[in-house]
């Protein structure tokens, strides 16, 4: 979807309207916001029936000493904002100033901002990547639903309208059953559609392969992960604990700030401006301007990543709100890690016997203990230090700082980018995220039964 | 954007997608939403307000579907009929007509009401009083929220249904912390009600405080084998993940595999499953599901056999059966899907649930859930990770911090030898589950 110049169209009255609502000691802004969804369901046949969904809506946001009122309308043209402005005006005891509106005519578009031929070019590449991905779907049974999801969003704060720009994605998820056993599958990717087609049909080949093997043995094991799975161990041991909003006592590594956690020489931090990866924007849902913030510098914990109700830190530009009903908190974008010397091949040696991940399909942590937990969905053993036959899915559980004491202080030199980490649902919310890390070694994980 | 009822734009959107020998079916929602949220940080007050429109166009057996807020509503017959030719066709996909003794209304929507701010913070601090009494102290709230929504939504087809229908539902879902000298356990408690008066707070409460202290201050079970008695809200969340086996013609193979194509039971003979968008009690008032086809009660298992299946317009075409009204809209912009209303365990054949526990010599009462169960119906298997209270000759003895209840499904629904009459929903699928208090002897427990 090419940029619309409708959410910008009323850029002077609009930053007027906001600068107009708010009072001392108050902050705010309006935030707008337009998705165009194409839907296909899909089975193990191909794909079935297409769908289009366009949504548009406004948010108007006040925060006073750390209560916040929202209130969001459908719509994303000027009515929209100044009934939002109205209401929230209302809600807060203010009385916004509104000018005569000058009752601007909504750009047509007959046929959409995207043209039909477009449309069908998506559709054959889908086709396409179905039939590679399923050459024999006998005994297959899927049940999927793909789509492909534009985003459009601004942010209008007292001063200026700020673009956060348009990201595309592809999304697919739903279950694929094969004789008697059933497994989640979802998919995300934010290159350009050929490519991401291309990667679906990757995906849905090895996720559609039969499950051998057995799960390892429940207890302590070492592990080798990927490039792709290292950012999901990242993900949720590093970055949700360095999210400014983990509960009055902090998380276990925001209570660390300055303390060597991990080996020296290991640097990791957060990065909106990765367009390569999907968690990427320029200014956040807020109209903070984006920036990379190091969470821990040489293995030393050294940043936070916040929003403007952080409280005592302020915004580094990582506001951001699943929609536009929803407040913003701080969340993670892409986390990159920095690069090592070892190959993988040493690190499978170092390893000796232990496990090598190659894809990690979810994860969950609880910043304040400190637990998290990963859903491992291939997987190889490892039996001195050669990759053995492959696992059937298992969870990893750790705690945050005893795990980060226990990566081996080699890592591997080449640094990918994640093809599982896709979107990151916290308390409902869901963002889509990014990540592009090294294979590492971590020992003391401890490995157990998957969970449905 | 607030809109009057008569803007007209339903009818013209209708207006356009007639013609060219397809069916249309048109629908509309409308809804506002209030969300008061209460945290370490302070307050967070939403009030949303909503209009979205669907289209479906039908054409010999293909449908394509396209949705758009009122800005972009005047386009999407023209989306539609541009993706018609690109679906797949399949038997039964049709729209819907007048049913008998139904009659089209005609009726525009108008917006909702306005939320009440109040009545959500009434309710806040209703339910964290409760949580002081329940808790004994021991037991803070680290966020609390509650939502108070309401909707009001028209359908109209091409084949003569027009019909206009509302519903409510209120939520509260709180994060509790509890604190012992063995340390802290934290955990996330759902309540809903179809109405915010009807919310069971001070219920909520008591099982929030059980949920987070019942962790810290019993021990583990040790029994490998022992009566199990599922409190109703426990039984609820595995009985809602049964559902999709009743959902269509899709999924029937997998219900005839678990019942070796109608040789043995589905369950228990005490245990019949329903349907019920008017149970009491449940969190879901239907009217209309998101076809417009009126709702009812549907019976699916009949005392242990298999007996009904909930379908949309189109599995009910397949099957040669009435539509049982199932068909679901999470939101306006999705293409409705099969679902459930109120789904339960009937708990007509219930006794008092004091009368199940005095009948268990040695077991366990799973009083509440510490994790999301795990379901898996291809493989039959289920496990539930739950805390409550060992039991001995009829009373409930001592604290169990954690007990691990797992094996065959069938095999456990089989088992059930007890049912309660004390009847409980939760929110589940996209409705409710419910299900009362169940009895199953000597089951595995780890």
């Amino acid at each position: 979807m090419k940029e619309s110049a409708d959410l910008m169209r009323d850029a002077a009255d609009a930053v007027k309207l906001v600068a107009g609502l708010l009072r001392r000691g108050e902050s705010g802004e309006a935030f707008r916001e337009r998705t165009r969804t194409e839907t296909w369901t899909a089975s193990e046949t191909g794909l079935l029936a297409p769908a289009l969904a366009e949504e548009s809506g406004t948010a108007v946001r006040i925060r006073r000493e750390g209560s916040l009122l929202l209130v969001a309308r459908s719509g994303a043209g000027p009515e929209a904002l100044r009934d939002a402005v109205r209401e929230a005006g209302r809600r807060a005891g203010n009385t916004p100033f509104f000018k005569a509106h000058r009752g601007t005519p909504p750009p047509a578009h007959p046929h959409g901002p995207e043209g039909p031929d477009e449309e069908e070019g998506h559709t054959a590449a889908l086709a396409g990547a179905f039939a590679r991905a399923l050459p024999d779907p006998r005994g297959l049974s899927l049940s999927l639903e793909v789509a492909r999801v534009v985003t459009e969003r601004t942010v209008i704060t007292p001063r200026a309208l700020l673009r956060c720009g348009v990201r595309t994605r592809l999304v697919a998820s739903g279950t694929i059953r094969r004789a008697g056993s059933e497994r989640p599958f979802s998919f995300q990717s934010a290159r350009p559609f050929g490519e991401a087609a291309d990667a679906l049909a990757a995906a849905l080949r090895e996720a559609t392969r039969p499950v051998s093997g057995l799960p390892p043995a429940t207890g302590p094991v070492d592990v080798v992960f990927s490039a792709s799975a290292a950012s999901a161990f990242w993900h949720e041991v590093v970055g949700h604990a360095l999210e400014a909003d983990a509960g009055d006592r902090g998380s276990v590594l925001s209570r660390v700030k300055g303390a060597a956690v991990g080996p020296a020489g290991l640097d990791v931090f957060d990065d909106p401006g990765r367009a390569d990866l999907p968690g990427a924007y320029g200014v956040d849902d807020e109209g903070t301007l984006a920036r990379v913030v190091p969470l821990l510098s040489g293995g030393v914990v050294t940043g936070l990543l916040s929003d403007r109700r952080s409280g005592a830190v302020d915004s580094n530009g990582h506001g951001r709100t699943s929609s536009f009903r929803r407040p913003p908190r701080a969340r993670m974008a892409n986390l990159v890690a920095c690069a090592g010397d070892a190959s993988l091949d040493e690190l499978l040696d170092r390893c000796g016997d232990g496990i090598y991940v190659r894809d990690v399909a979810g994860g969950s942590a609880d910043p304040e203990s400190g637990r998290f937990g990963l859903l491992v969905s291939a997987a190889d053993g490892v039996r001195r230090g050669r990759r053995g036959s492959p696992l059937a899915p298992f969870a990893l559980t750790g705690e945050i700082l005893a795990a980060l004491a226990s990566v081996e202080s080699v890592w591997g030199r080449e640094v990918l980018s994640a093809t599982g980490l896709s979107v990151c649902i916290k308390e409902g919310d869901a963002v889509p995220v990014g990540g592009s890390a090294p294979a590492l070694l971590v020992r003391g994980l401890v490995a157990r039964a998957a969970r449905r | 954007m607030t809109h009057g009822a008569g803007d007209g734009l339903f009818e013209r959107v209708l207006d356009g997608a007639s013609g060219d020998g397809a069916g249309a079916e048109l629908y509309e929602r409308r809804g506002t939403l209030l969300e008061l949220i209460e945290d370490e940080t302070g307050s967070t007050l939403l009030e949303s307000h909503e209009r979205g429109l669907a289209l479906r166009l039908f054409k010999a057996g293909r449908s394509a579907f396209a949705a758009a807020g009122p800005e972009r509503a005047d386009s999407l017959p023209a989306e539609a009929r541009r993706r018609l030719p690109r679906a797949r066709a399949r038997r039964g996909v049709r729209p819907g007509g007048l049913g008998p003794g139904e009659v089209a209304e005609h009726r525009p929507l108008a917006d909702p009401p306005p939320p009440d701010a109040e009545l959500a913070r009434t309710l806040l601090t209703s339910f964290r009083q409760a949580l002081t009494a329940s808790g004994r102290g021991a037991v803070a709230v680290r966020e609390v929220s509650v939502s108070l929504g309401e909707r009001a939504e028209r359908l109209a087809t091409t084949s003569g249904r027009d019909a206009t229908w509302g519903s409510r539902l209120a939520t509260l879902v709180a994060t509790v912390v509890g604190r012992s000298s063995a340390g802290r356990y934290s955990a996330r408690v759902v309540g809903a009600a179809s109405r915010p008066e009807e919310l069971p707070v001070a219920r909520l409460a008591h099982h929030a405080a059980d949920r987070v202290l019942l962790p810290l201050q019993g021990r583990p079970f040790e029994l490998t084998r022992a009566d199990i008695l599922l409190d109703a809200l426990v039984a609820s969340h595995l009985i809602g993940r049964l559902a999709p086996l009743f959902f269509g013609d899709d999924e029937e193979p997998l219900l005839s595999a678990r019942t070796r194509d109608g040789r043995d039971a589905f369950a228990s003979p005490l245990v019949s499953l329903v349907d019920d968008a008017t149970a009491p009690g449940g969190l879901v008032r239907g009217v209309r599901d998101g076809e417009g086809t009126p709702q009812g009660r549907t019976c699916l298992v009949e005392r242990g056999l298999p007996f009904g299946r909930l379908t949309d317009l189109a599995a009910s075409g397949r099957l040669s059966r009435p539509p049982s009204g199932s068909a679901v809209r999470i939101t306006w912009s999705a293409p409705p899907r099969i679902g459930v209303t109120n789904f339960f365990v009937d708990p007509l054949p219930g006794v008092s649930p004091l009368d199940l526990l005095g009948g268990v010599s040695r077991g366990l009462y799973a009083a509440v859930l510490l994790d999301r169960p795990e379901v898996d119906l291809s493989a039959d298997t289920f496990r539930l990770v739950v805390a409550g209270y060992a039991v001995e000759k009829g009373r409930a003895t001592e604290r169990i911090s954690e007990a691990t209840v797992s094996g065959r499904l069938s095999d456990f629904l089989r088992g059930i030898a007890g049912i309660g009459d004390d009847l409980k929903f939760g929110l589940g699928g996209t409705g409710s589950a419910g299900s009362p208090t169940l009895l199953v002897p000597r089951w595995k427990t780890g």
